[in-house]
């Protein structure tokens, strides 16, 4: 497992005293440290030889609720590329304030901002402290423990049928007319304001939030210089639904349809981040049944094939290949046939489960896949005629949105992204989690880190997709229709359900997550004691700080640069939202 | 398991100079583009070719009624909770909850039961009855953690997936229109979903595969299905 020894966090409790080690005996240590000397230690760790923690993973607050004292406890993930290990840090927010993180790691901004808008903690030293999802003037901080799950329903909203039919809709309408507060015309517009507080010259472009190009309700503010964008900032958070709230609410197996909802695109991905950490936290993922492993392998594989084509038909759409568009829907849609049969839903699948999968694969599944991947080659090698050495492809590629490998470790960039920038950052290879550890397959990885290497990066995860695939279905065959797919416990302690009625956690936390197709889906669980409900359930979006970095890649480039870098950049707003 | 490395120079040559000179990129394209243009049909024409969907879909809710087909611990879960003992054509539904309490939005369900009004000495004295269940299909995301928590197979996922309406209202379904839609759902395809003790057997089929539809949708060359694993018949 790729987390910090403890003989290396004795060395660093020997060096300062006052690091404080939180031991876990499924091996997730973590280590506290008061908040005066935090900044230093994160310094000591970040440059010192034997540590080099300088890759940013995540930054976020855990509310410890109403009465503590202090109430608010700042956690920091980091992750180690020379020795391939991750580090949690912890600190307390005394005041509701923290030292901002902006000057040692860029990807810290956003995070930073979504810990203001969520919690109502104050960075100190942070550039432009705005609320991350949230319009300006919203009062309240949704994630802290007194805040109620469905809101304050303030606002009188009759729909326009109310409005129009008044009281003869008695009997129709099962629903309050109250509801929760919405921003006004006023406060978008205070909102956009505060985004860009410097403007430099006379025209901001707004561009989004309901433009294809966008692939989402994402809002980019441009500010122009003739063709040239010189500053840029972006608002999300129109597809904001509080998942991590949610989360908080409902038992491990209820919260996986609501990831089907954040990246749907790629949801059996999604669906197995969750059942990995949550199976990390319980202490069974090594005994999974093979058969469910080897299920969840492949799924996961195909449905990064499926992501990777909506991206590459869309990509090459706004462009101006249509053609690419109409080819990789075809194969999508066989794609989303075989998970019809094998799950019962085209696009919100909810197939995983923690402990293995809800059911056996049915009759002629896996001769279906094959069929599939005996022809998925040809059509690739197809798309690759069309595109990868054609002139226009070229030109409007290459030597655009240029990502170094210091960006990629500042900004905390996973995924297709890294590895395009020449950082070989897979959680496939670094985690092994399921049955990657048995399967064989190469991790692309390109050299400029440019929109032409992202491209060709994820154009050959499809082809190593195929490779997993064919040999996930060599061991399948191999194995028996009596072979469970679903984990029984023998301890008596521990209970999980398919239906997840009663699935509880045990005490701890944890971090981990899957590589899937849009960077690190990471889950952060934090049970102060054995229960149902996760106290604290974070979802480390792979889009989201992917997503960061457009804004600096955008200073200096044209305005049509912005369609290439954000679709290589390929976020789902599902996702950076949640 | 290894790096490999991708790039213009790596594995992908660079333009050459007669590519430049005569357009062979455009060329090569083309000839991909004319070879799809002589392929067939794809696409399926709705509404008046409609693909069938997989057995394991899952559409709008139903209520099974009593077949026979009942699992074997289906009496005594009757017992347990007190129900009278459904004759043939009535519900299975047990009133126990266990779907509202699996599913993550549990306010979609209203589920009552009432005790019967017989007089003492009836044999189904002090026994109850299903009164009401009601599903607000509005707030469902059709997850299926309701099926899988169902002890005796009552609530189950149809194939039908057209469920609009002119007002709210009508996305609540009683109990009564659950039930025709089970029923109706089983006599169509309830012999390709369940076995006769309603469980999902292991030769139920990913889709059927007599459905010209999405043998289209396959390039008109639609997988042939056979077993997965090596004891499967």
């Amino acid at each position: 497992m790729s987390w910090v020894g403890l003989d290396k966090l004795n060395k660093l409790k020997e060096r300062f005293d006052y690091v404080q080690i939180n031991e876990s005996d499924k091996g997730f240590h973590s280590v506290e440290v008061p908040k005066e000397n935090f900044k230093d230690f994160l310094k000591f760790i970040k440059d010192n030889k034997d540590y080099q923690f300088k890759m940013f993973i995540d930054w976020t607050i855990i509310d410890h609720g109403a009465k503590a004292d202090p109430r608010f406890q700042g956690v920091l993930i980091l992750f180690s590329p020379e020795y391939k290990e991750r580090i949690i840090v912890k600190t307390w927010a005394t005041e509701e304030t923290l030292p901002t993180l902006t000057d040692l790691w860029a990807g810290a901004k956003w995070a930073e901002r979504e810990a203001w808008d969520m919690f109502g903690i104050r960075f100190e030293g942070h550039e432009n402290l705005v609320r991350m999802f949230m319009w300006e003037t919203y009062p309240y901080h949704p994630l802290r423990k007194d805040f109620p799950i469905q809101g304050y329903e303030e606002v009188e909203l009759p729909s326009l049928n109310e409005e129009e039919r008044a009281d003869q809709l008695e009997g129709l309408q099962n629903y309050s007319r109250k509801h929760t507060a919405l921003p006004t015309m006023q406060d978008l517009e205070i909102t956009q304001k505060k985004r860009l507080p410097h403007k430099k010259s006379q025209i901001v472009l707004n561009w989004g939030p309901l433009h294809p190009g966008t692939h989402g309700t994402i809002w980019f503010l441009f500010d122009m210089e003739g063709e040239y964008v010189q500053q840029c900032d972006i608002i999300i958070g129109q597809l904001h639904r509080g998942v991590e709230k949610l989360a908080e609410n409902l038992n491990v197996q209820q919260i996986i349809p609501y990831t089907d909802r954040m990246d749907y695109i790629a949801s059996m991905n999604e669906n197995h981040s969750v059942c990995i950490a949550a199976e990390k936290l319980l202490g069974i993922h090594e005994k999974i049944p093979p058969k469910a492993k080897y299920i969840r392998t492949m799924l996961a594989e195909l449905s990064r094939i499926n992501s990777h084509l909506l991206w590459l038909g869309t990509y090459a759409l706004d462009l101006g290949a249509l053609t690419m568009f109409l080819y990789t829907f075809r194969e999508r849609e066989k794609i989303m046939d075989i998970f019809e049969g094998i799950s019962g839903a085209r696009f919100t699948i909810n197939y995983f489960r923690v402990g293995g999968v809800y059911a056996d694969l049915p009759y002629g599944s896996l001769n279906a896949i094959e069929h599939f991947i005996k022809d998925f080659p040809t059509r690739l090698s197809d798309y690759e005629t069309l595109l990868t050495r054609n002139r226009i492809w070229l030109k409007r590629n290459i030597g655009v949105g240029v990502i170094t490998e210091e960006e990629v470790y500042s900004y905390g960039l996973t995924g297709a992204v890294a590895r395009a920038s020449g950082v070989p950052y897979d959680l496939r290879i670094i985690d092994k989690y399921d049955a990657y550890g048995e399967v064989k397959f190469d991790v692309p990885v390109g050299e400029n880190g440019d929109a032409y290497d992202r491209y060709l990066v994820r154009i050959d995860e499809m082809k190593q997709s195929v490779r997993i695939i064919q040999q996930c279905i060599k061991e399948l065959r191999k194995m028996s229709k009596n072979d469970p797919f679903f984990y029984q416990p023998e301890d008596k302690k521990m209970k999980i359900t398919i239906d997840g009625r009663g699935t509880k956690l045990f005490k701890g936390e944890v971090y981990a997550g899957a590589d899937n197709p849009r960077g690190e889906l990471g889950v952060y669980i934090y049970m102060p004691k054995d229960g149902i409900k996760p106290y604290r359930f974070r979802l480390r979006s792979g889009a989201f700080y992917n997503l960061q970095i457009f804004p600096k890649l955008m200073i200096g480039r044209p305005i049509a640069d912005a369609i290439t870098i954000l679709s290589t950049i390929d976020p789902v707003v599902g996702e950076t939202d949640r | 398991m290894g790096i490999k490395k991708v790039g213009l120079n790596r594995n992908v040559e660079p333009q050459t100079l007669s590519e430049k000179v005569f357009f062979l990129d455009f060329m090569k394209g083309l000839k991909t583009t004319i070879k799809h243009l002589f392929r067939k049909v794809i696409t399926v024409d709705f509404p008046f070719e409609v693909i069938e969907p997989a057995p394991r879909f899952r559409g709008v809710h139903g209520l099974r009624n009593v077949d026979g087909t009942e699992r074997d611990d289906f009496d005594a879960w009757v017992k347990k909770l007190k129900i009278k003992p459904p004759e043939m054509g009535e519900t299975r539904c047990i009133g126990c909850k266990f779907c509202q309490a699996a599913c993550p939005v549990p306010e979609i369900f209203v589920i009552k039961t009432k005790k019967l009004d017989v007089p003492e000495d009836h044999p189904h004295h002090g026994l109850k009855v299903l009164d009401r269940f009601d599903m607000d299909l509005s707030k469902c995301m059709f997850c299926g953690l309701c099926t899988l928590a169902c002890p005796t197979i009552c609530i189950i996922h149809t194939d039908i997936y057209d469920l609009s309406t002119y007002t709210r209202r009508g996305w609540v379904l009683d109990k009564e229109m659950l039930s025709k839609i089970a029923d109706d759902f089983i006599a169509r395809r309830g012999k390709e979903k369940y076995d006769d003790k309603s469980n999902w057997p292991d030769w139920q089929k990913i889709w059927n595969d007599n459905d010209t539809a999405r043998a289209k949708a396959w390039d008109n060359d639609p997988p042939q299905f056979g077993p997965n694993y090596i004891d499967q018949q």
